[in-house]
């Protein structure tokens, strides 16, 4: 694999406008996807995570992936900023366009591309440095400029200024979970990528913690395209515009508007999943 | 099966409605004796009962209320929970307008409420109710819309009651406009030409409401809700 800058600058390409119908999850609408997947198949060794996946995911929408344990949601999402990449057994075949080019194309940097692809996880990860230091870290690994002004943004718009201002000397690890997690949010913005993907990033958190990074969630989704995985269907309902839902053996068994999913899904399964019927 | 519990509380719900509906129905037929009857004790039976009617219909407003908090329920169990909280509150305005036609009843006495056999009409609205209340509890979206489409013809026999009532009151006025009848009598035909009038509009209000409980019926059965906007 190439590791030049020639790879992930190419992804300019303007997204593809297609029709979607929820058995295959392309768009039907006329909304640009930014990602879209093609017969996306993952295997852990022999076990066939994922199974002939197509999505279209919006532009600057918040899309959330629902499903029961080990239905592949979160295997799907690390598929799209190549973060399977780190597991030696994992095996994929298929596409996964982002703006127009396939992510596992040889020539594709897998570094690159997670910096327009960032991603925050269940559990709060700071570095052991301090607030300010967290921040600017993505930018000083790509030897981007650091200064105040950009930490004030990144940190504004993770709604964690008001409560860390004038302390960012402070250890990100002093702060609250919620503020973690909010920072963790600031870092993976800081370095502006087009997507952020977001892996129950509320679930550790009480209830207070969790309605914040869900407001922050809306409004990150007016500059930014938003993935998440949640096992929290009401959050996914509160949140979201787009609804993707996986039952077991790895299938996306319907992707559709989040309104259409919780009030009149096309899948009779998805309706058994959703109203606590099985799963 | 998973949750149990809660599935038993929607199939509960659904039996407190429709036990409600068959309370409302007999308040209803009731009434409708009362205008051909004009007893005073059953129209004061109707409306004081007209208060369990009431109690039924704010226990159920807090089973849904409950429920929706409690349960987050989604799709089509979100869909019969809606329409069920908004058929209660149909059902409960029949009771209200069962108790009006229990007053009309009692305050004309025996005398014809007026030269109008609401006989037919009170039918059609009562039998209405009665279908589109089947159509809920059996989830049957052809009858919901078959019941729908009868309400165009029972407006149309309001609308001709309702002309017959007035051109009788101008044939027994004309020519005088009533300036040479007798006091009394001027007051009597005012009083029984108003409940006339009163009563057909009220009859014409059920087949409404008959209407919107097909409504909520087609959006919980087929999320159509062509009937409700």
């Amino acid at each position: 694999m190439s590791n030049t800058d020639n790879s992930l600058i190419e992804f300019g390409v303007t997204g593809s406008e297609t029709e979607q119908t929820p058995e295959t999850g392309t768009l039907t609408e006329d909304t640009q996807s930014i990602i879209s997947t093609r017969g996306l198949d993952v295997w852990y060794g022999d076990d066939h995570a994922l199974q002939d996946v197509d999505m279209d995911i919006p532009k600057n929408r918040v899309t959330a992936i629902i499903g029961p344990s080990g239905c592949g949601k979160s295997t799907f999402l690390r598929c799209l900023n190549r973060m399977n990449d780190m597991v030696e057994t994992a095996r994929i075949e298929g596409e996964v366009r982002f703006n127009g080019t396939n992510v596992y194309d040889d020539d594709v940097d897998a570094i690159a591309l997670r910096r327009q692809i960032g991603m925050v996880f269940q559990h709060p990860n700071p570095f052991p440095k301090s607030i300010y230091d967290n921040v600017a870290y993505g930018l000083r690994v790509q030897d981007k400029p650091v200064n105040d002004e950009i930490i004030e943004t990144a940190l504004r718009r993770a709604a964690l200024w008001d409560e860390v201002e004038g302390q960012l000397d402070k250890s990100a690890r002093d702060l609250s979970g919620g503020q973690q997690q909010r920072l963790c949010i600031a870092r993976a913005i800081a370095v502006d990528p087009d997507v952020v993907l977001m892996d129950e990033p509320a679930s550790a958190l009480d209830p207070v913690a969790t309605s914040k990074i869900e407001d922050l969630i809306e409004e990150l989704a007016e500059e930014y395209t938003v993935v998440i995985v949640t096992h929290n269907m009401q959050q996914a309902a509160r949140i979201s515009d787009k609804t993707a839902v996986f039952l077991t053996g790895g299938k996306l068994a319907e992707f559709d508007d989040t309104q259409k999913i919780f009030e009149n899904p096309e899948s009779q399964r998805v309706e058994d999943y959703i109203t606590g019927k099985f799963g | 099966m998973a949750r149990e519990g809660y599935q038993d509380r929607l199939t509960e719900l659904r039996g407190d409605v429709v036990t409600m509906a068959s309370i409302v129905l007999d308040q209803y037929e009731a009434a409708v004796e009362v205008l051909d009857s004009g007893d005073p004790a059953e129209a004061q039976r109707v409306i004081g009962d007209d208060q369990v009617l009431n109690d039924w219909y704010l226990d159920i407003e807090s089973d849904c209320v409950e429920l929706i908090a409690l349960q987050q329920p989604v799709a089509t169990d979100l869909r019969f929970i809606a329409s069920s909280f908004k058929i209660v509150t149909d059902l409960e305005r029949v009771g209200d307008l069962a108790t009006n036609l229990a007053r009309y009843g009692r305050d004309a006495g025996a005398e014809p409420l007026s030269p109008v056999e609401v006989g037919p009409i009170a039918t059609e609205a009562g039998a209405m109710v009665e279908d589109a209340m089947d159509a809920y509890a059996t989830e049957d979206p052809d009858a919901a819309r078959e019941v729908a489409a009868r309400d165009d013809d029972l407006d149309d026999q309001c609308r001709a009651a309702s002309e017959a009532v007035v051109r009788e009151l101008l044939t027994t006025t004309d020519p005088g406009m009533g300036m040479d009848m007798d006091p009394g009598d001027v007051e009597s035909t005012l009083a029984g030409v108003s409940h006339a009038l009163l009563t057909i509009r009220d009859l014409e209000r059920v087949g409404d409401h008959a209407v919107n409980i097909c409504a909520r019926t087609l959006y919980m059965v087929e999320n159509d809700d062509a009937l409700i906007y």
